[in-house]
């Protein structure tokens, strides 16, 4: 009787199993819905939050200044240009570095507030996020990695800066922007065509958590 | 300048397969052919080699999370053309929470050059490739060359490549190909589930099984993917990736692969075809971690045998060994008979621990995921056990007799119903004590359970043995016996201080049953062991009566009923419910119920975890839980690293906890694993903890 018993009960454990599979941890942020809500502090120090531009488009892209993705975007003078355009026409240009203190691109306030005037950017603001909450809220993998914010608070693009997943330079030319296409249907109205698409790059450069 | 250029070639030709690659920085890369050449018209496979770099990787057609695939552009002969890679299967390249697929050390990519119908023997062409490579560790670094390879066109198919032709061979024999399988997948909830049928998955391993998709967007890279088996093939639970957002994908292509064998599958939108899945989880691999494979059997059998000898140590079974012991002195000078009592009980001690061996095997060989310690999952048997112990206690503090009263007075222990006594008691010390895993035993069993049944059975007999050992010692050493007390009125004190132990044993196992059962179990075994003392107690009654010459049948018939009913109510109908999973009433640490995913999303998280395998009727588990685990210093030091203290019960049977146990080669509880924050291999800490140890592999995890 005894180990009858065993066998029925480890073959009831044993088809149990599948079903106490998992709620899923991490996963993306769903198109179409609230943005996950965040707060940073910025180069200055100043703490800055999502919920402050409600009412404007906002743009989010994850850097890290020693990445040959990122390097291709800025020494050619291309993302700096998607911000001129972008903040020109009223957009919130919000550039995020989740790298942590001793990885790859991290920057301290003064470091952010240095390296953004030498590249010459345009964004409104440099986020920083050394712990890695508002990448890991975005599930942000890579830099770069781009989302776009609608002034409903939307998410309503996340993904690739282009189609072109190369460090190489050349291969802007002819490469469809993603960002730039995303804000034009925005600012129209319309549905993002893409509204995700492969984010490319180098990992964003979590450390351990603490 | 014609025979120059002849000569050129030549120079080029005897140089082909010694050209030497070209260092990029992290990675050497160089074109190597598989065959010495190749006929007009005819195909030849050639390789782009990388050699690279200890630490760093390079990455498969889908890089995964980040990352860019190597990628080829190639400048050809007129007419001449060549293939896409054939990619190798990838390897999972977990960095941070983010998970890559890609290649370590050497990797060759193989391609398919074909020569036009109009080449001429006798010359060589050049092949030449602008090669761009994503080396990562933790950085990334861009990383380019040019490569050339002289291939000679040959009037006959060439011979083999010396150097390469061979292993570009395994490449292609090893890379992922299509097997006729057929897949399905349907978004199920939030997990996407994606089911491969096929010939070949029928009793296959599928232990390892793994998907790797060619598109970067169809599923989340860095979740786990839990696998079901079926008749014909598998189902594997996956996250679905950015394209599920956007309408979700026509068709999921990739590689499932297993271990050592990989396969190209399609899956279409769908049905899940039933035959791949209901068979539950792969069985557990019995991956035994290098320390315990190399304990070896004289290690395994000698931990064994010290491990046997703490056990006599045991709350629960000191005092049923204590009395036998007193018993030995009641002899006096009867060292016969001292020896013929010790031989008993070490009959009983060593026939019980193979006993249950060789059950454990049997149910083991029959695929059940049981360990050590499984005689106590089952609630009937932890009733009956409890039942028993406050039998013995009952017994020790002088309610009724066992055995001499009733055969008649004088008897003594000289009867055969004393070496039967004996004996017994050896079968009740084992089934007792054989669950509370002592420290050294972990190791020991969990390295037999992995063994051929002869060996396995070598190391619970040295268990054995070392369980019977201090007994037998005393019956058989004159000197020993001598040197206990004379009997006297102080043993019958003695008995009765030592049934006190027993009804702590009693009230343990009570506790165990309603952690198995529940609350509404209380009730019921109480009833039954209060119908038991009355039982007993009139079984005493009746004894008295007998000694005194006067009748006791209808007396005895009673106590027999009441028994019987105390046993069948309290331990066997109706079956007891099991009670849901949630843990063993409040612990002062905040934990959470373990299980694999909870795990693996901990880790993928990087923080720290603590994995505490325990059972309520583990004793020793209970006093780490008490003495090092819930103390203030453990929790600051959770805190302090921001880790998580996950608890995997055991207390009734768990397949998944079983699994683990095995992979870090334990039959049974405790284990105790810290996963650092950056993952890998968790540490082991040792079965008896102390606060001060467990703080301190805390604070370690925090930072590595």
């Amino acid at each position: 009787m005894f180990d009858r018993r065993v066998l029925i009960l480890a073959a009831t454990a044993a088809l149990a199993a599948p079903l106490a599979t998992p709620a899923f941890a991490a996963t993306a942020p769903v198109l179409g819905q609230a943005a996950p809500a965040f707060t940073a502090v910025d180069a200055s120090g100043k703490a800055r939050s999502l919920a402050e531009f409600r009412g404007r488009t906002v743009v989010l892209e994850w850097t890290n200044n020693g990445c040959p993705y990122v390097q291709k975007h800025y020494n050619s003078g291309n993302m700096q240009g998607l911000q001129k355009e972008a903040t020109a026409d009223g957009v919130v240009w919000l550039t995020v570095i989740s790298s942590a203190p001793g990885f790859q691109g991290y920057l301290d306030g003064a470091g952010a507030k240095a390296w953004k005037a030498k590249a010459g950017a345009h964004s409104t603001d440099v986020l920083l996020d050394p712990k890695g909450v508002v990448g890991r809220a975005y599930d942000a993998k890579t830099t770069p990695h781009m989302y776009v914010i609608d002034k409903a608070g939307k998410l309503v693009y996340m993904g690739g800066i282009d189609d072109k997943a190369s460090a190489d330079p050349s291969s802007l030319k002819g490469a469809t922007n993603y960002v730039t296409a995303a804000l034009a249907d925005v600012k129209a109205g319309r549905a993002v065509a893409q509204a995700a698409t492969r984010p490319y790059g180098c990992s964003v450069k979590y450390g351990s958590a603490d | 300048m014609r025979f120059l250029l002849g000569l050129l070639s030549a120079l080029l030709l005897a140089n082909a397969a010694a050209a030497a690659p070209v260092d990029t920085g992290h990675l050497q890369a160089e074109l190597v052919p598989a065959a010495q050449g190749v006929a007009p018209g005819q195909s030849v496979t050639i390789a782009l080699r990388q050699q690279i770099r200890k630490g760093w990787h390079t990455y498969w057609r889908n890089a995964g999370d980040s990352g860019e695939a190597t990628r080829a552009d190639w400048t050809l002969p007129a007419g001449w053309t060549i293939s896409d890679f054939t990619w190798p299967t990838p390897h999972r390249l977990p960095i941070g929470p983010l998970v890559n697929y890609g290649y370590e050390g050497e990797v060759l990519l193989p391609l398919t050059v074909t020569a036009p119908a109009d080449a001429t023997p006798g010359q060589a062409v050049t092949l030449t490739a602008k090669a761009q490579f994503l080396v990562c560790a933790e950085v990334c670094i861009p990383e380019d060359a040019t490569l050339t390879l002289a291939l000679p066109v040959t009037a006959a198919p060439a011979p083999l490549d010396p150097q390469w032709g061979a292993k570009i061979r395994k490449v292609l024999a090893d890379a992922p190909k299509p097997a006729g399988l057929t897949g399905a997948f349907e978004t199920q909830g939030q997990a996407v589930k994606l089911a491969i049928t096929g010939a070949v998955l029928k009793g296959a391993d599928l232990a390892g099984a793994y998907f790797f998709p060619f598109s970067g967007t169809v599923i989340d890279h860095a979740q786990p993917q839990a696998i079901e088996r079926g008749p014909e093939g598998l189902t594997l639970t996956l996250t679905p990736g950015y394209e599920f957002q956007t309408g979700g994908p026509k068709a999921i292509g990739g590689v499932l692969a297993l271990d050592g064998k990989a396969y190209e599958v399609t899956a279409a939108p769908g049905p899940l075809p039933a035959a791949a899945a209901g068979l539950g989880p792969p069985p557990a691999r019995v991956a035994v971690p290098a320390a315990a494979a190399n304990l070896g059997l004289l290690g395994a059998a000698a931990f064994a045998l010290v491990g046997g000898l703490i056990l006599n140590l045991m709350p629960c079974v000191f005092p049923v060994l204590a009395m036998k012991a007193a018993s030995l002195a009641g002899h006096g000078g009867e060292h016969a008979e001292a020896r013929r009592q010790g031989l008993a009980f070490g009959a009983g001690v060593l026939v019980t621990f193979l006993a249950l061996a060789g059950l454990l095997i049997a149910l083991r060989a029959g695929g059940s995921a049981v360990g050590w310690g499984f005689q106590l999952q089952d609630p009937p048997v932890v009733a009956a056990l409890a039942l028993l112990m406050l039998a013995v206690a009952l017994n020790l503090s002088g309610v009724f007799e066992i055995g001499t009263s009733l055969q008649g007075v004088g008897s003594g222990l000289a009867s055969k119903g004393g070496l039967a006594g004996s004996f017994f008691t050896g079968v009740l010390a084992v089934v007792v004590a054989a669950p509370c895993t002592a420290p050294f035993m972990g190791a020991a069993l969990g390295w037999a359970l992995g063994q051929p049944p002869a060996a396995a059975l070598t190391v619970f007999l040295a268990l054995g043995i070392g369980f019977a050992a201090p007994f037998v010692a005393v019956a058989f050493v004159p000197a020993l016996v001598n040197a206990l007390p004379k009997p006297g009125p102080w043993m019958d004190v003695f008995k009765k201080v030592l049934a006190f132990p027993m009804y702590g044993a009693a009230a343990w196992l009570v506790w165990v049953l309603t952690v198995q059962a529940g609350a509404d179990a209380v009730p019921r075994i109480l009833a039954a062991a209060i119908v038991l003392a009355l039982a007993l107690w009139i079984a005493g009654a009746a004894q008295r009566q007998h000694v005194q010459g006067k009748g006791h049948v209808g007396l005895a018939i009673a106590a027999t009923v009441l028994i019987a009913a105390a046993v069948v109510g309290g331990a066997v109908w109706p079956a007891y419910a099991l009670a849901p999973a949630a843990g063993s009433g409040a612990a002062e640490l905040s934990e959470e119920a373990y299980s694999p995913e909870k795990l693996a999303a901990l880790q993928a998280e990087g923080r720290p975890v603590l994995v505490n395998y325990t059972a309520a009727w583990c004793v020793s588990c209970q006093v780490n839980d008490r003495v090092a685990l819930s103390t203030n210093a453990v929790s600051e030091a959770l805190k302090r690293n921001n880790a998580v203290y996950l608890k995997a019960d055991w207390t009734r049977r768990d397949a998944a906890i079983a699994a683990e146990l095995a992979r870090f080669g334990r039959a049974g509880v405790p284990l105790y694993l810290v996963y650092g924050a950056k993952g890998g291999e968790p540490a082991i800490l040792p079965s008896l903890l102390t606060e001060g140890l467990v703080v301190k592999a805390l604070d370690t995890a925090g930072r590595s």
